[in-house]
Formats: structure tokens, C-alpha cells, sequence
């Protein structure tokens, strides 16, 4: 509506170096993406604190907690898919640089999760400097007295845990990277997720390789991930996963030749 | 961006773009100056720009219409374009129904008027169009009464026009623009008064007669008539032009061209009650109003202004919102800098709110509402937090007359609020409410804030933060895990169910297979122990699995979905599954509301399952007391709705793809055959393939286009037939609902003839404090309470009503079979119908 104000250039500042494209693919897979990414995230802040808040904007699809590969446990930052793009854009337009868990959260459009992304690619780095952050920085909000509160309270929280329970192997563990100098899960520069204010922890520096894991390798395509990943590794003519709402009569219909993008 | 962009954009701002000066003719002067340089050098691309800026900061029309007229004393061509633009964007903004336009471009044109570019005798021609058209549309044997919203409309854009032009028009043309009022009267004459009782946000009094208030038409006039009895003198709009009226005179008058406007659709040929309810609703959908004041602060409290100048600041409050919804810093900083020379924090607060709670709905979600309340109060920390503490105080006062939908967007509004200012808020202020019964409407109010708040952060945050009302903590949800009822601790009895649980969960680990899992489950649970050890085991342990995080619940629901499925697969046993559900998290509201979405959207249980679960008794008790039974229907609803209107877009796209695709394979068949019967005349050739490789290129061409039309064709059938299926399983949730509510309150509501309407409801020395507007010098507990069933029965048709206005759209194509399944028949309750009718603005006989 508002064009006058709308800096083109400024769908998304980053590049992922895993987007294997062109700058006109990355940016037309933006401009088309149902998927955000939500950085500077509390490592404490849960799916439940974050499905609250973006089911504001619009139904959610998935959530993907970026994880540290060691640990199994959230490392600040996250993806949520929504199921219209329209609503994507509302919790960028709306979200973006408002507080959650005492944090000013960034939310940008993504060009679409992969089997792979969820794990941080780096060892920790530096928060990188919010849009909004110099106007609503939390240390400016908490002065003194309250900003120790804040610490006492945030360390009775546990951590998520994604790496035990009876699911195990819901959450494999990470494909080798290439990535793991780099400071965010985005690669190009910048996206640090996790200044040790967060967890209390030191930044880990694992970098042993690990095995390859067969089932999740096959990430390369650029397009939308999550449907032609599924396509890639489950059998055909499942019914559709994370429905909105599936078909009645569900595994007769596939009902997502529409969601493909052409 | 090019100088001459930014001081377009700029103009009237304090910024460095215009130095030290905040005059408004030293800013014109400045601007004009480049751009009439830049006209010269690119004047195709600055028409379009300054269109543009006055079209998406309507604020500052003053400033670019003075900014014209000056450009006409040098350049009448240029301007002569510019007016033929606004014309032909006005023509089409009429054509296709584009409100914000018409009435945009209305005001610009009144402006340019001001500074001498248009010709005001054409102005009025335009006026008495759009005026002549309202009268003709509300006219019985001529028009289509039904239409009344667009006669409306066009006689608002008039009325709205004139803040910014009448004083010029009662100067220059006196008798054409009485006339125009004259006309305005006599439409107000022939019009019907539009009751919308069904979108008040507060439940009247008896003592507010809801005839003697008066429509947003009527207002507005109103306000018009004290306007021109001030000699149209205002203080909010800035009238820039007057510091140039010396060099503006010799400019030369621009004519406006007739214009056309839409025509209303033609009354259906069946005068049925929901023929004409129907176009009437479809009619304020492509016309809705744009605000319902909201007066919450006392008048003392409000700024002392002039009825068309809170009407004017509105429109310009409203407009930012609008234009600039997205651009976050413009718009924060717009709405709190507007050019008026008065103070509106508190205006800004009821407009802001007014939006919020808007019925049906803003044009906005509350989300976007939130976020310039909060940046509202970050750019004016001194004085709007505590107008908007106010208006949040004033809110909580009336509540119990709120509407349930305006009431459920301010508990969400007001907890995400709280969220981004640490929840500071002086809950001792309301610790009073745990005196009142567990249904009191403030009462729930503070406990449904508190949910939320939960929700967005954690149980010991928010404890902390109604330290100063710690009593308010049994408000609080149950701080505690799911209610899991085989876990191995010591020392706790293992049952032959433990077991099973433990088998079960182990299988889960080993990753076997739902079908594995569900012949393990039907040979040696079911036939042992009966369905309902078998569901209960299977549900608490699944759902045990899954309960981590909602990740990990829709993984277990993704690979053993089917085994619910499979367990219940009719609704009595999906009703059962969702008690199950609901056992499993009672301790946690918004995972029971999750997990029976997620179970929804994977049909593992059915809409019309929910509607049945919601309304069993341990729900029903509930309704008066709780958020939580109608949070799970309305995500049902929503769901339900969400799915047909992704068809619907589906189909709209596949139909245009299909045109495309039809003049593709049409042009590829038309080459063809010109190619071949090029080909036969060219003489002396005697083969016809003179270029095969073309001939077969083409020949592709046409069965390649052809075969993308056919499959496209096939999509839309199947999308077509899934839309007719969504659409007749609407139909038969909606008679559930409808069916379920009428039973419900049937059961609770007393006798028709004790209670004709909702005021029987309330206690009855109620009555006198419907007037109360001053509650600083009474006692809020001093009034009476109202009995538990009462209160149920105005929960129960608060939220019939909301969710029959929120669903009307879809509501109104089975409304036949409705009224004939379930809104007739001599047992059904008065209030009942009434809820229902006001909200779809049916009239009661």
C-alpha cells in the first residue's frame, strides 16, 4: 500500500551462501517465501512463547528451533513457516523489532528452510546490531535492580532439550558444514546467534566432522525445501504434511500440486 | 533518492531537508523553486511522484495543492496534465468500487479548488453526480435501497471534502454549494437511518434508544452544518494557499470532466428477507464504515475540539494508518506529528482503540494496532502511556458490555502490549476483582490477560509481576506439567496400564510403524482392555511423546496420526478422543488448543467433533467462567473458513492461468493454420513443406499450449469439486453450531415472555448506572452483582453473535436452510434469533 517509504533493496540484507542461485533467484524466492527467519532469540524462548506470538499474524505451519549441534538445545534463532504469504508478511511488517522473552527480535522473509539449517553453523559470534535495537535496547529498558531480577528468573528456565526422548532420531544430527567459521546460520557475515548473555555458557567450538547422514543429504535444491525435500526422501503420494487443513479422503488426493511453485 | 523526491516527501516536516524553518510557506516556496527547475529538466517523471505523495499522505494535501497552484502560474500545462490525471484516477477508483481513492481524490481536487486550479463550478457538477446517484440509488422504484451503503458512501466523500474547501466554495460559488447542501438534506430525508446494533462495541442500556442515536451520515452532517455556521472556519486543516492568494489569482482556472459513477446492482427479483439482507450485507462489505467512535474518556478529559476537527484529525489518524501501514518509523511518527495546532493525544487513543475493537473487523490485524500503540509510546513517552493506561482502565469499567469479539482482540491487544514494557501494569488496582465470583466479566478479564501473558513469556515472569497484587496469582493458570498418568516414578504404583504405556513408548523409540503399532494395539490392548483403556493409554502416551514442543508433538501426530485415526473414527469416538486431550493437558490451555488444531487440520478428528466437544457439559459450565472452550471452536471455525478461502484463491488463479493459457494455445493454433495456409499459395512449390522445421515447431507449439489448457482445466475441476465438498461440509457445521447454541441456551435461558431481551438479563437496579459516564465518585463494587446463570447466558450469545458477524459471508448462502432447520419452529428462544439477527443487521419484526 505505502510505496512511497518501501526501500526496494530491502527484502533481506543477507545472502545465504547456501542458496546456490542467482541474486535474482534469491530475491524472487524472498519476494514468494511463506517462511520467516527470527533471530536474536532468547536461547530459553520456547515453540510455545513463539507460536503465541506469530499466530497473530496468521496460522502457523511448522516451526524449526535453530539448534546448537552440540548441545541439541535452542541457540537463538528460528524459522516459522506460515501457510500464506500474506500473513508472512504481517509478522514481518509487525513483529519485527518488538520484544519477546525481553528481546527485540528481528524477523526477516527466508528463501525457505532446508533439512540442514536448523543447526548453527559456527561457533558463537556476535548479535548482530538490530534495526530497532538502538531505540529499544533491553539494557536501556532494564536499568540496574531489574536487569539482575532478570538473570535470576531467566536461570531457573531449562533449556529444550531436542536430542533425548523417545523421539530420538526425530532430530538427526547435523550434516558435515562447511559453514562452521561463519558466524550465523545465514552464513554472510553478521547473524551471530548467541552473545553468552543468553545461555551462560561459553560458545562451543566442536568441529569434528561428523558422519554423513544419507537421509538429509540431499538438501541441494534450491527451491522450496520443505515440499521437495518430502518429494525427495518419503514415497510418493503422501498426503500432504502439515496441513492447514488436509482433504477429506486425505491419501487419495495428493492436494499439493497447487503449493508447488512454478 | 533524487532532491527533489525528498523535499516532495518532505514538505511541511521538520527534518533536514528544510532546515530550521517549520513555516509551511517557506517549505512551498522552497520546493517550488527546485521542482519547477526540475519540471524542465524531468517533467514526466514529477507529475506521478507529487500524485503519489498526495494521494498516501492525504495530510498534507494543502501543502501540494498550493504547491500546484503556484506551478500554474508558469506551467498550465504541466498542471493541465496533473488535473486530467487526478480525473482519470477518480473516474477509475468510481468504476472499481476503490473507497480510499474516491475519497482521497475527492478532498484533492477540493484543494486544488482552494488554490485556483480548478474551476469550482465543475467541482460542483462532480458533487451533484455523485449526490444525484446516491438519491437515485436509495430510491424504491428507480434504485436499489438495499445499496444504501454506496449512496452513503458518496454523500460521506462530499461531506469529507468540504473541511478542505468549503469556505472557498461558500465564497466563490454561494448558491451552487447551498444547493449541494440542500441536496444532501433532502437525501438525508429519503434515506433510511442505518441501525447497526449488532456492531456497537457496547451492549446498550434500554435507556439508549438506539433510534434517536444517530448514524455515521447523520454525524457527520451534523458536524458539517456547525461547521458552516462557524463561517467553515477550522483548526485542523492548514490553509497554506492563503499566503499566496495574491500571486494564485492569476492562475488559470482547469476544468473537471463530467464523471460516472457506479451503478448500483439491480434489486433481486425475490423480495425475500434474505434477498435483501444479503445484497445489504454485500453492500457495507465493498462500503464498510471506516470508524465507530468510541468515546471511553470522560469529556473533560478529552481535547476541547470543534466536532469536524475530531472528525478531521481522525480521518487523518485513520489515513496514516492506512498509507503507511508497514513503514514503521513514518508512521509512528506521522500520526504523533499532524498538522494541527492542537493537542489529540487522547483522540489519537480512541481513534487507535476504536480500530482495535472495530466490528466486524479493522482493516488491519490487532497485531499491526499493537505495534503503533507501542511505538506510539516509545516517540511520545510523556504523554500518550498514560492515556493509553486510561483508556485501558476505562476499557476494564465497561467490560462487562463489551462485545465478546472486541473484548477477546483488547485481551490480546493488552497482553502482547504488556509484553514489550516488561508487564509492568498496577495490578492492586484490580486485585479487587478476586472478590467478585469466579463469572464476573472482570474477573475473567484479568485472568484471560494473565493466560496470555503466561503464553508469551512463563509462569514465574508474570508471578513476579503481579507481586504487587500477589493474590491475584490464583489467576494465574496452573503452573504445572502435563497430566501424564503413567509416569515410572519410585515408588508410584505400576499398573497393567504402566506397562503397556512403557510397551508402547518403546515401540515409539524403535521407530516402528504406525501400521505395526496399530495391529500390536488391536490384538493386545483392544480386545484385553476395551476401547477406552485403549484410547486413554494410547492417547497419554503419544501424547506424552509429543509433549515437549510443538514440534515434537505434530512429529508424533505426523507418523502416528494414523493410529488415532484408526481408533476413532467416527465422531462419537473423535468427541471422546478430544476429552482425552484435553485430560492430558488440562493444566495447559494453549497445548489442548494446539494439539486439537493440529489433530483438526490432519482430520484425525472433524470440525463438527469440536463443535461437539466444546458444547459437552464439562465445557459448557465452563463458558461463562472461560476463554478456553470458545478459543478451540473459533480455531475450528477459523480453520474451516481459512481452508475455503485458500480454495477460493486457488480457483481465481487457476481461471486466470486458464485464460492465459487458452489465447496461448488459440495464437499457437491460429500460427499454424496461417503458416499452412501460407504455405498453400505460395505458387510454384509444389511440396508443402517449403520449412518443415518451422511447420513442426508450430505443430508442437499447438499440442504443447493445448496440453497445458487441458491440464489446467482438469486442476480447476478438481479444485472446483473440493471447493463444493469444503463447501457443503460448512453447511453442515454451521447447522451443528447453530443447533448446539439454541440447545444450550434454550436449557439455561428462562421463559421468553421473563426475558425479551438482554437487559431482563441484567440485575435490575442496573439500569441506573447504564448513565453512569463519571465512575471516579462511585463505587465500582457498589454494583450489583450479576447471578452465575445470567451471566452464562450473556457469555453465550455475546460469542453467538460474534461468531455469526465474524462468519456472516459465509453464513448468508445457506441461510434458507437455517431458517428452516433451525432459526424457526415455535420453541426457539427470542433471544436466541436475536443474537443471530443483529449480528448479520437483519432486522427484527
Amino acid at each position: 500500500m505505502a510505496s512511497l517509504f518501501k526501500e526496494q533493496a530491502k527484502l533481506s540484507a543477507y545472502r545465504d551462501r547456501r542458496f546456490s542461485g542467482t541474486q535474482e533467484e534469491f530475491e524472487e524466492a524472498l519476494r514468494t517465501s511463506s517462511t520467516v527467519y527470527i533471530g536474536n532469540v532468547s536461547f530459553y524462548t520456547t515453540e510455545e512463547q513463539i507460536y503465541e506470538l506469530f499466530s497473530r499474524a496468521g496460522e502457523i505451519k511448522k516451526i524449526i528451533m535453530g539448534l546448537d549441534k552440540n548441545t541439541k538445545t535452542p541457540c537463538g534463532f528460528c524459522f516459522v513457516l506460515f501457510y500464506s504469504r500474506e500473513d508472512t508478511e504481517d509478522a514481518v511488517k509487525y513483529i519485527s523489532g518488538t520484544i519477546l522473552d525481553d528481546r527485540p527480535i528481528r524477523v526477516d522473509f527466508d528463501w525457505g528452510f532446508q533439512e540442514g539449517r536448523q543447526w548453527g553453523r559456527g561457533r558463537s559470534g556476535g548479535q548482530v546490531r538490530d534495526e530497532y535495537r538502538t531505540d529499544y535496547d533491553p539494557d536501556i529498558l532494564f536499568s540496574g535492580y531489574g536487569k539482575l531480577v532478570q538473570k535470576e528468573l531467566e536461570a531457573q528456565r531449562q533449556l529444550v532439550d531436542y536430542g533425548t526422548g523417545s523421539l530420538g532420531g526425530s532430530y538427526p544430527a547435523p550434516a558435515p558444514s562447511n559453514y562452521e567459521r561463519r558466524a550465523g546460520p545465514r552464513g554472510g557475515g553478521g547473524y551471530g546467534q548467541g552473545g553468552s548473555n543468553r545461555h551462560g555458557r561459553g560458545g562451543d567450538f566442536h568441529r569434528k566432522r561428523q558422519r554423513d547422514d544419507d537421509r538429509y543429504g540431499r538438501d541441494n535444491s534450491r527451491r522450496n525445501s520443505d515440499h521437495e525435500t518430502r518429494r525427495d526422501t518419503d514415497q510418493d503420494m503422501r498426503p500432504e504434511k502439515n496441513p492447514r487443513f488436509r482433504e477429506s479422503g486425505d491419501s487419495d488426493d495428493d492436494g499439493e500440486d497447487d503449493r508447488k511453485r512454478s | 533518492m533524487s532532491n527533489w523526491k525528498t523535499l516532495l516527501l518532505r514538505i511541511g516536516e521538520k527534518g533536514p531537508e528544510y532546515g530550521t524553518s517549520s513555516d509551511f510557506k517557506d517549505h512551498i516556496e522552497t520546493c517550488f523553486g527546485v521542482i519547477r527547475r526540475e519540471i524542465e529538466r524531468s517533467g514526466d517523471q514529477v507529475s506521478p511522484y507529487l500524485l503519489q505523495c498526495a494521494e498516501q499522505l492525504p495530510h498534507k494535501i494543502p501543502l501540494y495543492g498550493t504547491l500546484i497552484g503556484l506551478l500554474n502560474l508558469e506551467n498550465e500545462d504541466f498542471v493541465r496534465k496533473i488535473v486530467e490525471s487526478v480525473q482519470t484516477n477518480f473516474q477509475v477508483a468510481l468504476d472499481s468500487g476503490n473507497c480510499n481513492s474516491i475519497r482521497i481524490l475527492l478532498r484533492f481536487m477540493t484543494s486544488l479548488l482552494c488554490s485556483k486550479v480548478i474551476q469550482p463550478a465543475s467541482l460542483i457538477v462532480v458533487f451533484e453526480t455523485l449526490l444525484s446517484s446516491a438519491a437515485t440509488t436509495v430510491d424504491e422504484e428507480k434504485g436499489n435501497p438495499s445499496w444504501q451503503a454506496q449512496a452513503d458512501f458518496y454523500v460521506i466523500c462530499i461531506l469529507s471534502s468540504l473541511p478542505w474547501g468549503g469556505a472557498e466554495l461558500a465564497e466563490q460559488v454561494p448558491d451552487e454549494i447551498e444547493r449541494v447542501l440542500v441536496g444532501i438534506q433532502a437525501y438525508l430525508s429519503i434515506r433510511k437511518h442505518s441501525s447497526s446494533s449488532g456492531l456497537n462495541f457496547f451492549l446498550k442500556g434500554e435507556s439508549e434508544n438506539s433510534l434517536s442515536e444517530k448514524d455515521f451520515v447523520e454525524d457527520l452532517w451534523d458536524r458539517t452544518q456547525s461547521l458552516a455556521s462557524n463561517g467553515w472556519k477550522l483548526d485542523s486543516v492548514p490553509r497554506p494557499h492563503l499566503s499566496f492568494e495574491a500571486q494564485l489569482v492569476a492562475g488559470k482556472f482547469h476544468e473537471l470532466r463530467p464523471i460516472k459513477c457506479m451503478e448500483p446492482p439491480s434489486p433481486p427479483s425475490d423480495l425475500s428477507g434474505e434477498n435483501i439482507g444479503k445484497q445489504k450485507h454485500d453492500a457495507l462489505m465493498r462500503y464498510p464504515q471506516r470508524i465507530r467512535r468510541l468515546n471511553i474518556f470522560p469529556a473533560n478529559k478529552t481535547e476541547d475540539v470543534q466536532p469536524i476537527d475530531r472528525f478531521v484529525v481522525e480521518e487523518y489518524l485513520l489515513d496514516v494508518l492506512l498509507y503507511l501501514n508497514g513503514c514503521r518509523k513514518e508512521c509512528a511518527s506521522y500520526m504523533a506529528n499532524l498538522p494541527v495546532p492542537f493537542r489529540y493525544e487522547y483522540l489519537m487513543a480512541e481513534t487507535l482503540f476504536s480500530q482495535i475493537l472495530l466490528l466486524p473487523q479493522p482493516p488491519f490485524k490487532t497485531l499491526y494496532y499493537t505495534l503503533v500503540i507501542m511505538d506510539l509510546c516509545k516517540a511520545l513517552p510523556g504523554a500518550f502511556p498514560a492515556v493509553v493506561a486510561g483508556a485501558v482502565r476505562a476499557l476494564f469499567e465497561k467490560i462487562s458490555d463489551l462485545d465478546m469479539e472486541s473484548r477477546t482482540r483488547l485481551i490480546l491487544w493488552f497482553s502482547h502490549h504488556l509484553s514489550n514494557f516488561q508487564f509492568i501494569w498496577p495490578w492492586e488496582e484490580w486485585a479487587y476483582v478476586l472478590d467478585l465470583p469466579k463469572w464476573a466479566p472482570k474477573r475473567v478479564f484479568v485472568q484471560e490477560v494473565l493466560q496470555r501473558e503466561v503464553r508469551l513469556s512463563y509462569w514465574d515472569k508474570i508471578k513476579q509481576s503481579i507481586e504487587n497484587a500477589s493474590a491475584l496469582e490464583e489467576l494465574l493458570p496452573a503452573k504445572a506439567a502435563p497430566a501424564y498418568k503413567y509416569s515410572l516414578e519410585e515408588g508410584k504404583e505400576k499398573t497393567e496400564e504402566h506397562q503397556l504405556s512403557a510397551e508402547l513408548n518403546r515401540k515409539v523409540k524403535e521407530k516402528q510403524s504406525a501400521r505395526d503399532m496399530m495391529s500390536w494395539i488391536e490384538e493386545t490392548i483392544y480386545p484385553v482392555h476395551g476401547f477406552e483403556v485403549t484410547l486413554t493409554v494410547v492417547i497419554q502416551t503419544l501424547l506424552e511423546i509429543g509433549s515437549k514442543s510443538f514440534t515434537h508433538m505434530v512429529t508424533v501426530l505426523e507418523r502416528y496420526g494414523q493410529v488415532f485415526g484408526k481408533l476413532c473414527p467416527d465422531n462419537d469416538k473423535q468427541v471422546m478422543l478430544l476429552s482425552q486431550v484435553s485430560a492430558y493437558w488440562k493444566n495447559n490451555a494453549q497445548m489442548t488448543a494446539v494439539a486439537m488444531d493440529r489433530m483438526m487440520g490432519y482430520r484425525l478428528v472433524s470440525n463438527q467433533a469440536i463443535v461437539r466437544w466444546v458444547f459437552s457439559p464439562e465445557n459448557v459450565d465452563q463458558f461463562h467462567v472461560s476463554d478456553q472452550p470458545w478459543e478451540i471452536l473459533g480455531n475450528a471455525l477459523n480453520k474451516t473458513y481459512n481452508r475455503i478461502s485458500d480454495l477460493r484463491k486457488d480457483i481465481s488463479n487457476i481461471t486466470k492461468n486458464v485464460l492465459v493459457a487458452e489465447k496461448a494455445s488459440a495464437n499457437a493454433r491460429a500460427e499454424l493454420e496461417a503458416a499452412e495456409s501460407k504455405l498453400s499459395l505460395v505458387e510454384g512449390e509444389p511440396v508443402l513443406g517449403e520449412n518443415p522445421g518451422k511447420m513442426k515447431r508450430l505443430k508442437s507449439t499447438v499440442e504443447k499450449t493445448g496440453e497445458a489448457e487441458v491440464s489446467l482445466r482438469e486442476s480447476l475441476e478438481a479444485k472446483e469439486a473440493l471447493l463444493n465438498r469444503a463447501l457443503s461440509e460448512t453447511e453442515a457445521l454451521l447447522l451443528l453450531l447453530f443447533q448446539s447454541f439454541s440447545a444450550v441456551l434454550k436449557e439455561r435461558l428462562p421463559e421468553p415472555t421473563k426475558a425479551r431481551s438482554l437487559e431482563d438479563l441484567k440485575p435490575e437496579d442496573e439500569n441506573s448506572s447504564a448513565m453512569e459516564v463519571d465512575t471516579e465518585n462511585e463505587n465500582p463494587k457498589k454494583r450489583s452483582e450479576i447471578g452465575e446463570r445470567e451471566q452464562w447466558c450473556l457469555s453465550t450469545l455475546g460469542y453467538l453473535t460474534a461468531f455469526t458477524r465474524q462468519y456472516a459471508n459465509e453464513i448468508w448462502p445457506h441461510m434458507e436452510k437455517l431458517k428452516l432447520e433451525v432459526f424457526s419452529g415455535e420453541d426457539v428462544h427470542p433471544l436466541f434469533l436475536q443474537a443471530i439477527f443483529s449480528a448479520l443487521q437483519i432486522p427484527l419484526q
